[in-house]
Parts: structure tokens; sequence; C-alpha cells
């Protein structure tokens, strides 16, 4: 056991600072999540590009398609070295944490060829279009169809809650291709381009007044043949791939969610003289116990990180990551705010500053997106501790029997 | 970076899992519950060599690291095992070698054969070379066949042994966990054996306490890891309406929050029992972080234990009471959560001032 770098690492570990330094003027910063203007999303695109050509970005990935066939340990240590400078998380990281690793996976040589290296230069963005507005925990009953179309596919339906669809060029896709077969068999895995024709981008407004997510219609969009992925109605198999990423990406290494515990201190430090005895004994309970945990989560990342470089597959374990990051987060966020005092009251101090209103709205959709708590609740008590799995009325119904004769047919 | 058990220590883990489960069993605890029988056969301890682990070699120990007494006392601590790995094992052992010279030796040698069994007590005064008075409830005391005592306050104390006899002498009082040898100590002008004093014993003890924590926690860890194991058991096993109760969120959720809280547990006891080893300056604030969090872990899978269990849960028949049992006793040992969360606050704030 030990938390130093081996020679290498530290050599690697070297050469990404030195990057960083040389590059502090072109440094997106960590509070720029809402990339509403074109101008952020030129700027994000152009330091994702640096990133990549420095040799930073898809450490992991394959050499033949861009990557540098490097180790976790070795993209972790870059992953730390931009959050310790309080860097954005890349623009492009929905490509890189799932529809990339998802291509190298289950993708033809072809898909792999054509996609993977403008995904790392961050010249073609990414989204993910699987939530619907009737199917979100329970993805695989997503309704959206498929419907074949000479050589390939028309789409048609709708999408939601897809962040970066605003400036994404391709998404991944699970649509239905037989809704007569079971609900997990009939479904299909595409990549669509997202400038094809009956393509509808809606901005959604999230509480924090956010826009990072949005919904998507497609309106008989065209998708060729080469962009199935996997096998006609093997998409589930493919899909859960991608899901397994999410999980890692989210929570999974131990990086902060939202917010690191460093920020809270700086925050409470210089607010706790101002405090009764009383009220400082309790809110130094709060800092302890968020400090412990966030601990906790760091070095439950770094478990998980040696496991991956011990050539470990990351399993629905690493879930519970998310789930106490994301407690983490909710209250390191709550007494952020309420060290404010009276200014607790309102959005944001007389000078205008929201900054930790507006980490304590971005909190709540943490237990949501990516894998609300329950749902991630349900995969670890059933994968990882082998809990019985709930009773299911559509096991096993086609599709597009009526809910009348799912509840019959369960029967 | 490697946060992992190496080779050797997982062969450590499942030696000493099995040696645990061969000779001990929770259920022990009802039976010392019931009627006061010995719990340490100190013997086969040091015949395993779990008394002397961090004694030099040249006093007859074993010479391992706080991370290889942790890796065992997670096994200890899955059983209820009745065995001093806290208070002699790490603290008393710790302390003496941090205080040194010829008596302290002659002791990690008696520990480390398994003569004598050592705890610290705290809270009494001296007065001359004899000692008079009833100190604070010890780790250990019940068992142990030489007290240290730890005689005075900050900056001026001094540590001296005595041997347990008519004139010092654990007092008698219900136990709410018989396997934690819990006792306060009376002492009537006993004669006392100085071992040290000032600045040397504080620095000692402070180090002592912090591995006595580590340890503690990593008991804490195998006995709440224990707890999920036996709710997620009977989760499978009980039938209500016609399913499993496991298949309920209700149940489900609740086995899935120990599960996160043990994970999470694991990774603060290993990184505790690592500074202890590598990081001095990190120690005091890792160990009070795996301790604060033990004690909440712990005591939350317990009380889940008992729950998912039902109406079983809560009868006197039932392991899950035990474990709840070593849980309240634990989580006030060395000082309850919120002294820890204190200490761990001001190392945090520290970093930012």
């Amino acid at each position: 056991m030990d938390f130093d770098d081996t020679p290498e690492e530290a050599l690697w570990r070297t050469s990404v600072r030195d990057f960083i330094g040389a590059h502090g003027d072109e440094l997106p910063g960590g509070y720029e999540r809402y990339v509403d203007r074109e101008e952020k999303v030129v700027q994000r695109k152009r330091w994702q590009r640096l990133l990549y050509e420095a040799g930073f970005v898809g450490v992991t990935w394959p050499r033949e398609y861009g990557g540098r066939d490097g180790t976790p340990m070795q993209q972790a240590i870059v992953t730390q070295e931009l959050a310790k400078v309080g860097a954005a998380t890349l623009i492009n990281g929905i490509g890189l944490g799932m529809a990339g690793p998802t291509l190298i996976a289950h993708g033809s040589e072809a898909q792999k060829r054509r996609h993977l290296l403008p995904l790392l230069r961050a010249d073609e963005i990414w989204c993910q279009l699987f939530s619907e507005p009737a199917a979100g925990s329970d993805l695989a009953g997503v309704t959206m169809r498929a419907i074949r179309d000479g050589d390939g596919w028309r789409v048609r339906g709708q999408k939601v809650w897809t962040s970066g669809a605003h400036y994404a060029d391709f998404g991944i896709l699970v649509a239905r291709t037989d809704p007569t077969l079971p609900k997990h068999a009939g479904l299909s895995y595409f990549i669509v381009d997202m400038h094809v024709p009956g393509v509808t981008v809606r901005p959604l407004r999230q509480m924090s007044g956010d826009a990072a997510f949005n919904e998507v219609f497609f309106d008989d969009s065209p998708i060729p043949m080469e962009n199935l992925v996997g096998e006609v109605n093997g998409g589930w198999r493919v899909a859960i791939t991608t899901l397994m990423n999410e999980r890692l990406m989210i929570g999974g290494g131990g990086a902060d969610l939202g917010i690191g515990v460093e920020e809270l201190l700086k925050h409470a430090a210089p607010h706790l003289s101002d405090l009764t005895p009383e009220r400082r004994a309790l809110v130094r309970q709060e800092l302890g116990q968020c400090y412990i945990e966030a601990l906790a989560c760091r070095l439950s990342g770094y478990r998980r990180l040696t496991g991956l470089s011990h050539g470990q597959i990351p399993g629905p374990e690493a879930s519970a990551g998310k789930l106490a990051g994301v407690a983490l987060a909710r209250q390191i966020a709550d007494l952020g705010v309420r060290l404010l005092g009276d200014d607790a009251l309102f959005a944001g101090d007389a000078r205008g500053d929201r900054h930790w209103q507006y980490v304590m709205s971005s909190s709540p959709g943490l237990a949501i997106a990516g894998g609300t708590n329950e749902i991630l609740k349900n995969i670890i008590g059933e994968r990882v501790l082998g809990l019985p799995a709930e009773p299911r009325l559509d096991k096993g119904v086609p599709f597009d029997a009526t809910a009348r004769q799912r509840v019959e047919a369960a029967r | 970076m490697n946060f992992d058990l190496s080779e050797e220590q997982r062969l450590l883990q499942s030696t000493a899992g099995q040696w645990f489960s061969d000779r001990f069993a929770p259920a022990d605890m009802r039976r010392l519950l019931a009627d006061d029988g010995q719990c340490v056969d100190r013997a086969a301890l040091a015949d395993m060599g779990f008394l002397g682990m961090l004694v030099d070699p040249a006093h007859g120990g074993g010479g391992l690291s706080v991370l290889d007494l942790a890796v065992v006392a997670e096994q200890a601590g899955r059983v209820l095992a009745p065995v001093p790995l806290v208070s002699t094992s790490a603290e008393a052992v710790v302390l003496l070698r941090g205080i040194g010279g010829r008596h302290a030796e002659a002791l990690l040698q008696s520990i480390a054969a398994g003569r004598e069994l050592v705890t610290l007590v705290d809270g009494v005064f001296a007065d001359g070379d004899t000692v008079s008075g009833t100190s604070r409830p010890a780790l250990g005391a019940d068992e142990a066949t030489v007290y240290l005592l730890l005689i005075g306050e900050a900056n001026r104390r001094s540590l001296a042994q005595v041997r347990r006899g008519p004139d010092a002498s654990p007092v008698s009082q219900p136990a709410l966990d018989p396997t934690r040898a819990m006792a306060r100590v009376r002492l009537e002008h006993a004669r006392i054996a100085p071992l040290g004093s000032g600045g040397a014993v504080d620095s000692a003890l402070a180090r002592a306490r912090c591995v006595a924590m580590s340890v503690l926690a990593a008991e804490d860890l195998g006995a709440a890891a224990r707890c999920l194991e036996l709710a997620v058991a009977y989760g499978g096993e009980r039938v209500a309406f016609g399913r499993p109760v496991g298949s309920y969120q209700a149940i489900k959720h609740l086995c899935v929050d120990m599960f996160v809280l043990v994970e999470q547990l694991r990774s603060l006891v290993w990184f505790a029992a690592w500074a202890a080893d590598h990081d001095p300056e990190q120690l005091p604030m890792a160990a009070a972080a795996a301790k604060g969090y033990a004690a909440d872990a712990f005591e939350r899978c317990a009380e889940a234990c008992i729950q998912v269990h039902g109406g079983i849960g809560f009868t006197w028949e039932h392991d899950a009471h035990l474990f709840w049992r070593r849980a309240k006793v634990d989580r006030l040992l060395y000082g309850d959560a919120a002294a820890h969360r204190d200490v761990v606050a001001e190392a945090a704030l520290a970093t930012v001032s």
C-alpha cells in the first residue's frame, strides 16, 4: 500500500503540470458548467483539443484509434491535476466517458475509425439520447421507434434530459426496433447524426437556472445502416456498457461531485469567529463530518482506481461512490449557504454573488442525473449484495401488449 | 499509488479469519453475559503471534505493521472475539515501545509471550510511590494481569506499572458488552514501579491512542460487515406477502446504506493504519476520521441488522443484539464521534488558514 507515484507516474504528473502551467490563460473555470454561448463552446473545444494534442485526453484508449495505450492511473493523474487548478470538466465528457468506451467495446472497425479521433479532439461533440419522458429509471421501457427504411432506419419520438444536445454533433441513441418482443429484447443502439433533418433540440431550464440539458425531438430522422452499434435488437447489452462507464465516470473515481470540501473550508474559516460558541461547535461538527466523508470518498476512489490498474473490470459497486458523493455534495452546498447568515434568505448577496445559492440549487439534481439514488440502490442490492429482485410485471411480455395484458401475463 | 492490501496481507486476512471463526462466535458473548466466564485464552493468542504483532522481533514480537494488525482485528471483529487486540496488542505495546527502557522492554517480552495481559488505566493520582483511588473505566481491565497507570495530567504525566492483586483489582459492574472486559480499577495504597514521565509519556501516549483507535475501527469494520451479511442473508430467506423481504426496496435500500457505510469505513481504516505506519503527521486526523466514522457506521449497521430481522431480531437468542452491544460500547471508546469530528475539523481548518 502506498500513495506515491512511481517514477514514471511522477514524470507524467510533471508533464501534466507543466502543460497546465504553460496554458493557464486557456483554462476554462470550474463553474462554467453551463455552456450556453457559442464562444464558450468554441473556447472549451479549443481547450480539449490542446489537451489532446499534448497527449492528455483518451490516455487509456488504443493507440490505433488516437489514444496512448496508457494506464488508468495516468488518466487519473490528468484528472487530479486539472481538478487542482479548478478546471471545468472537458466539453466532450459524455463522448469520452460513455460513447467512446462503448464504441471501443462494441463498435465496428469502420465506426471506430470514423468517430474516435474527432471525439478525442473535440472536433465532434457527443450527447446521450437514452431517457424519454416516460422511460428514465426504467430505461428499457423506451418507446421511441426506429423503423426500417431501405438499408437503414428512420427514428421518430422524443428524448429528454439530454446534456449538451444543443452543441452536440452526434448522439448515442437507444430506440425500439421490435415492439413485439419483450422490452429488453426489442432495442437497438445507434449512432445518430444531430445535424440530419427532423432533429429538433429544445433547451430545458433547471431549478438552478441553467439550461445544460435539453429535450430532443426526432421526426423521421434517417439513420444509415453503418450507424447501428452491435446487433439489431441487441441494443440493451451495448447500453449496459455505456451505463457501467457512466457509473465509473460519476463518483466512481472519487473525484468531487459538484463541489469540493476544501472550498467549503475556505468559505467557513472566516465566518467561524462571527458565530456564538454554541453555533461554532455545531458548525465544526458538520465541517468535521464533511471532511471525513470527503476523505472516505477520495480513498474509496483510490481503491477502485487500484483495482482498475490491476485489470479489474468496473462493476456496479462503483455506484456506491456516487451515492456517498452525492450525499456529501448536498451537505457541503447546504452548509455553505447556511454560513452566509442573513444572505442565505436571498439568491445572492447584495453585490450579486450567487455562488453558494447556485451550488445549493444544483445539488438536488445530482441525486437523479446519471442514475437516481433509488435505481443505484436497486442495482447494488441485487448485483452486488445478491438480494432477490423485485417482481416485474412486464418480464417476458411483448412490449406492445397493453398494460392489462402485461398484468395478466405476469399472473 | 496502490491502495489495496498486499498478497501477504490477504493471506494473513484469510488465516486470521479462519482462526478466529474456528475458536469464537458471537454466541460466546451470550454465555459471558450469563456467567461471567473467562474470555481470553492468551496462550493461544500468543502462539498465533497476535499479541506481539507490533513488538520488536528482538523482544519476541512479530515486528509487523499497524496495517497488518488492522487486518487481523477486522477478522476478530467479525465474530466479536473477546480478545485484547485494541488494549494490549495496539495501545499497551505502542505506549511501551514509545517509552522504552529496560522495564518497558521486559513487559513487551511478556506480552508477546502471552505471560501478561497489559492494559492502560487512566484517572488516578499518586501519593509518593503508592496509588489509591478508582480509575476511569478501562478497556481490558477486567482481564489484565498488569496495569499501566497513567498518573497526573498532560505535561506532568508519568507512567507506572502495577500488578493486579488485592491492592489493584477491577471493580465488578454489569457489562453491556462483556467481551470488552471493561472495568474500573480500584487501587488501595498500591505500590507502583515507574516506567517514564514528562513529554516522552505524552508523545508515546498520543501515538498509542491513535493506533488503538485505528485498530478499534478495524474491529468495528469487521463487525459492521458481518451485520450486513446477516441482514442480506435473512432478506433472501424470509418470505412475506409471497416474496422474500429482501426484494422489497424498503429492506434492500437499508442493506445498501449499510454497504456504503462499510465500504467507506474500510477505506478510512486502511488509511488510518497506513498513516500509523508511514505518515505520523496525518495520523491524528486519520485515526480520528476512522474512529469517528466507525462509531456511527457500526451503530447504524447493528441497528439496521436488528430492524431487517423483525421480531427475531430483538430476541435474546439472536446474535443481532450482541453486535448492537459491541457497537453501543465501542462508539464511546477513546472519545465519541462528536469528539473525533471536532479533531478532524480542527485539522481540516488548519489546512486552509
